[in-house]
C-alpha cells in the first residue's frame, strides 16, 4: 500500500527531476543568496546576517513555494490533458492513493529543494558569524523566555494613559517586575538577561538619553546588584543578569526608576523580559525550516486539491489566490470587523439623516459574510512565520512546532478528503 | 457467468457539456458477452462508440445506465484490474522516460515483485522489437515504436483479458503483421483479447467472434467464419492443372447444373505480399 504511494511519488519527483524545474528553483535560490551575501549593507554588523536570514525567508522561500505551486497544480490538469492518467487510473489503485502519490511527491520536491537551500543559507550565516566581532554574535541564539509573574508600582504613578503607567524620577515612584521561575533547566550551559522595553520623555534638557536606576536581585535573599543605565528613547536594550543572584529559589526581581526627577518612564507589565540564553541557534534555525516544511507541505496538498477539479491554468490562478490571501487573513478578518461596525453606525445616528440605502447596507452585510467565510475557510499561512523568532533569537518553542503540526495535518486531512471525493466523481474523456 | 471474460447489459453513455445542455449519445444499450479464451473484434467506424465501450470497461467512463463485469467481477470493482492489461487508442505515454522505465513504473503500480518485473521488461521490449532502444527516451521515439511499447505495457501484469484500442493505429504493415501475431501469441496462452479497429483486414485473420457498432448501437454480432461464409457459394483451391483440365473440369460442372463464378488465380492480400518482401530483403 505504502509502496504503491512512494512509486506515484517518485514517479512525481524524477518528473520534477528531468524537466530541470528542481534545477531552476535550487539554482534560483543559489544565485539570490550569493547576491545577498556579497552586496554591500547599511549600518551595523549584524545587518549581513539579518539581510541574509530575511531574503532566505522572505524571498527566497516564498520564489520556491510560488514554484511549487505551478508545479503541483498544474501535474495533474496536464496528465488529464495529456491523458497519462489512463495509464495510472487502469490499474488497481484507488484514486485517493493517486492525489496521495502526488501530494507526497510534492513534498518530497519541497523537501529536497528546501534542505539544499536552507543548508546553504546556514552554512553561510555561520561563517560569516565567525568572521563579526564578539557582540554581534548576539544574534545566532536561541533564548527562552522566563514569564513574569507579577508586575507592580511601589510609591506613586505619575498618571496612566492607554494602559501605560509613568512614573516620575527620583524615587517617587518605582517600577517592580517579578519572575518566580527563572532557572529551568539546572546543569545546561546558559546565562540569563533582561531585555527592557520601557517608553522614556522628559521636561529637562533631553537628549535622547536619560539615567535609569536598575536593580536586580534574588527576590527571596534580596542579594543582588544595581546599575545605572542609559536608556534611549526608541531602543530596548540588554542587561546580563549573574547567575548567582537567581540561587535555588529562581525567582528575581528586577526594578526600575529614571534617576532624575525631570525624567519620566512608561512602563506596561511586558516592558521588562527575563530569557535565559543558550547557544542553540542551529536546532531553532531547524525549527524554523520544519515549519516552513510544513507549509510547503499545507500548500502542496491545496494545489493539488484545485487539480482534482480544475484545468491547469484556473487551478494556478486560484491556487495563487489562496497562497497570498492566506497571508493577509488578519487584513481580510480586520475588513469584516470594518464593515460590521460601519454597518453599526448606519444604523444608530447617522441612518436618520441619511437616506437608507437598502441596497448598501444589503451588499455590506453581504461583503461582510463572505469576508467572514473566507477568514474561516482560507488557510492562515500567518502561524508558519517563523522569521521573527529567529530574527529575535528567541528560541522556538516546541509548542509552537506542535500546533503547526496539529493545524497542518488537520487542514491537509479535511483537503484530502475533499479531493478525493472531487476525484472519485471524475471522468476522463 | 462467471466464464465470460467481459459481459455488459445495457450499457449507454450520453455525453454531456458542462452546462448540461448539448449532450451526444455515444453509445446505446449495449449487450455483450465475450467469452473467456477469444479473440473479440469491436467493429465499426469513426465515432461509433468503440473507445467510449472500452473506457467503461475500465471505469474511466461512468455509464449513464447499464452494468458491465470483467471476469465475472463488477468493472467498478479496483482488484480486478490486476488481472487486466489496456493499450489506450493512442500512446498516452510519459515522453521524459525511457521504455524500460516505463514498464517498470506500470509493473510497480501493479505491485509486481522487483525479480519478476526485471524479467517481465526484458522479455516484453524483446518481443515487441524495441531492445535496441530500450535505453532512449520515448520523446524520440517513432509513432509504430510508441504503439509497441503500449502494446508492452499493456501485458507487463501478464494479464488475463486484454483491451487493445486499434492497436495497429500508426504501424506500418509488418508493424501489425507482428502484432497481430503478438496477439495470436495471447491467444495461444489462453488469454482473452478485446480489440477494437476500423480497419478491417486486422480483424478478419486473427478474431473468432466480432460485433459491428454503428453510431452506438450494436448492429451484428457472431462468429467471423459465420458472418462471412457464402453458404451458397463454393471454392476449390487447386494445384498443377493444365488448361485443358479446367476446360474439362469447368464442362464438368455446368453438366451437373453448377454455374462458375469465376476461375483465376487467388491473389494473396497485399498485406501478405510486403510481408514476404520485406522479409526477403532482410
Ligand atoms: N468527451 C466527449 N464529449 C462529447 N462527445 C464525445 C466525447 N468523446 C466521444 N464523443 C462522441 O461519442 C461518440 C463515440 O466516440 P468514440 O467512442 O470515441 O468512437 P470510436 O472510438 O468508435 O471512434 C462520437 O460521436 C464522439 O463524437
Ligand atoms: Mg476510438
Amino acid at each position: 500500500m505504502f509502496t504503491i504511494l512512494l512509486t506515484i511519488a517518485s514517479h512525481t519527483f524524477r518528473e520534477a527531476i528531468r524537466k530541470k524545474i528542481l534545477h531552476v528553483l535550487i539554482g534560483l535560490g543559489i544565485l539570490i543568496m550569493a547576491v545577498v551575501s556579497i552586496v554591500p549593507t547599511a549600518d551595523g554588523p549584524d545587518a549581513r546576517i539579518k539581510i541574509m536570514l530575511v531574503v532566505f525567508f522572505q524571498v527566497v522561500v516564498v520564489l520556491c513555494m510560488v514554484g511549487i505551486i505551478l508545479l503541483s497544480a498544474t501535474s495533474l490538469p496536464h496528465e488529464i490533458e495529456d491523458r497519462t492518467i489512463y495509464g495510472i487510473l487502469s490499474k488497481p489503485i484507488s484514486r485517493l492513493k493517486v492525489i496521495a502519490g502526488k501530494i507526497l511527491g510534492f513534498t518530497l520536491v519541497s523537501a529536497f529543494v528546501l534542505v539544499i537551500l536552507s543548508f546553504l543559507n546556514i552554512v553561510a550565516v555561520l561563517r560569516i558569524t565567525t568572521q563579526l566581532p564578539g557582540k554581534c554574535q548576539d544574534i545566532l541564539k536561541a533564548r527562552n523566555e522566563c514569564k513574569v509573574s507579577e508586575f507592580s508600582i511601589q510609591g506613586k504613578a505619575h498618571h496612566i494613559s492607554e494602559g501605560i503607567v509613568w512614573i516620575e524620577g527620583g524615587r517617587t515612584g518605582i517600577a517592580v517586575w517579578n519572575f518566580s521561575d527563572v532557572y529551568k533547566k539546572p546543569g545546561s550551559k546558559f546565562s540569563l538577561e533582561a531585555e527592557f522595553h520601557v517608553k522614556i520623555e522628559s521636561s529637562g534638557d533631553f537628549i535622547n538619553t536619560i539615567p535609569l536606576a536598575v536593580r536586580i536581585e534574588n527576590a527571596v535573599s534580596g542579594q543582588g546588584k544595581t546599575e545605572v543605565l542609559s536608556g534611549k528613547a526608541d531602543e530596548p536594550f540588554n542587561v546580563k543578569i549573574d547567575p548567582d543572584i537567581v540561587q535555588d529559589n529562581s525567582a528575581i526581581t528586577i526594578t526600575v526608576f529614571p534617576v532624575h526627577r525631570t525624567d519620566y518612564i512608561g512602563v506596561t507589565p511586558g516592558d521588562v523580559r527575563v530569557f535565559s540564553v543558550q547557544k542553540g541557534f542551529v536546532s531553532n534555525y531547524t525549527k524554523a525550516v520544519f515549519i516552513t516544511f510544513l507549509k510547503f507541505f499545507l500548500i502542496v496538498v491545496i494545489a493539488v486539491m484545485g487539480s482534482t477539479y480544475l484545468s491547469a491554468p484556473v487551478n494556478i490562478l486560484s491556487s495563487l489566490i489562496v497562497f497570498l490571501c492566506g497571508h493577509v487573513l488578519d487584513f481580510i478578518k480586520d475588513f469584516s470587523f470594518l464593515i460590521q461596525n460601519h454597518d453599526l453606525h448606519g444604523h444608530s445616528s447617522q441612518a436618520v439623516s441619511r437616506e437608507p440605502n437598502i441596497f448598501l447596507i444589503y451588499l455590506d452585510s453581504a461583503m461582510e459574510k463572505v469576508l467572514e467565510w473566507f477568514s474561516v475557510i482560507l488557510p492562515d499561512f500567518k502561524r508558519y512565520d517563523s522569521l521573527q523568532f529567529l530574527l529575535k533569537g528567541i528560541n522556538i518553542p516546541l509548542e509552537t512546532v506542535e500546533i503547526s503540526l496539529g493545524y497542518t495535518a488537520l487542514y491537509a486531512g479535511i483537503c484530502l478528503i475533499i479531493s478525493s471525493i472531487l476525484f472519485k466523481k471524475r471522468e476522463f474523456f | 457467468m462467471d466464464n465470460l471474460a467481459v459481459r455488459t447489459e445495457g450499457l449507454t453513455k450520453i455525453y454531456r457539456d458542462f452546462w448540461r445542455r448539448k449532450s451526444t449519445l455515444a453509445l446505446t444499450n449495449l449487450n455483450l458477452s465475450i467469452e473467456r479464451g477469444e479473440i473479440f473484434g469491436l467493429l465499426g467506424p469513426n465515432g461509433s462508440g468503440k473507445t467510449t465501450t472500452v473506457k467503461l470497461l475500465l471505469g474511466l467512463l461512468f455509464p449513464t445506465s447499464g452494468k458491465s463485469w470483467l471476469l465475472g467481477y463488477p468493472s467498478s470493482d479496483l482488484k480486478i484490474k490486476s488481472k487486466i492489461g489496456f493499450l489506450p487508442e493512442e500512446s498516452y505515454l510519459y515522453k521524459f522516460l525511457n521504455a524500460e522505465e516505463i514498464l517498470d513504473f506500470y509493473g510497480k503500480l501493479f505491485g509486481i515483485p522487483r525479480k519478476e518485473r526485471r524479467g517481465r521488461i526484458d522479455k516484453l521490449i524483446y518481443d515487441v522489437g524495441l531492445w535496441p532502444h530500450r535505453k532512449r527516451p520515448l520523446s524520440q521515439y517513432s509513432k509504430g515504436m510508441l504503439r509497441r511499447i503500449g502494446l508492452a505495457q499493456s501485458m507487463i501484469n501478464n494479464p488475463e483479458l486484454i483491451l487493445l484500442d486499434e492497436p495497429t493505429s500508426g504501424l506500418d504493415p509488418i508493424g501489425s503483421y507482428e502484432i497481430k501475431n503478438l496477439i495470436l501469441e495471447f491467444k495461444k496462452q489462453g488469454k482473452t483479447v478485446v480489440l477494437s479497429s476500423h480497419l478491417l483486414a486486422d480483424v478478419q485473420n486473427i478474431c473468432n467472434r466480432i460485433a459491428i457498432l454503428s453510431k452506438g448501437i450494436l448492429q451484428v454480432t457472431g462468429s467471423v467464419q459465420e458472418l462471412l461464409s457464402q453458404k451458397d457459394v463454393i471454392q476449390f483451391l487447386v494445384r498443377n492443372l493444365s488448361l485443358n483440365d479446367i476446360q474439362a473440369v469447368e464442362n464438368l460442372i455446368k453438366n451437373k447444373n453448377g454455374s462458375v463464378l469465376s476461375i483465376g488465380h487467388p491473389s494473396s492480400t497485399l498485406e501478405e505480399l510486403f510481408v514476404k518482401t520485406i522479409q526477403n530483403q532482410s
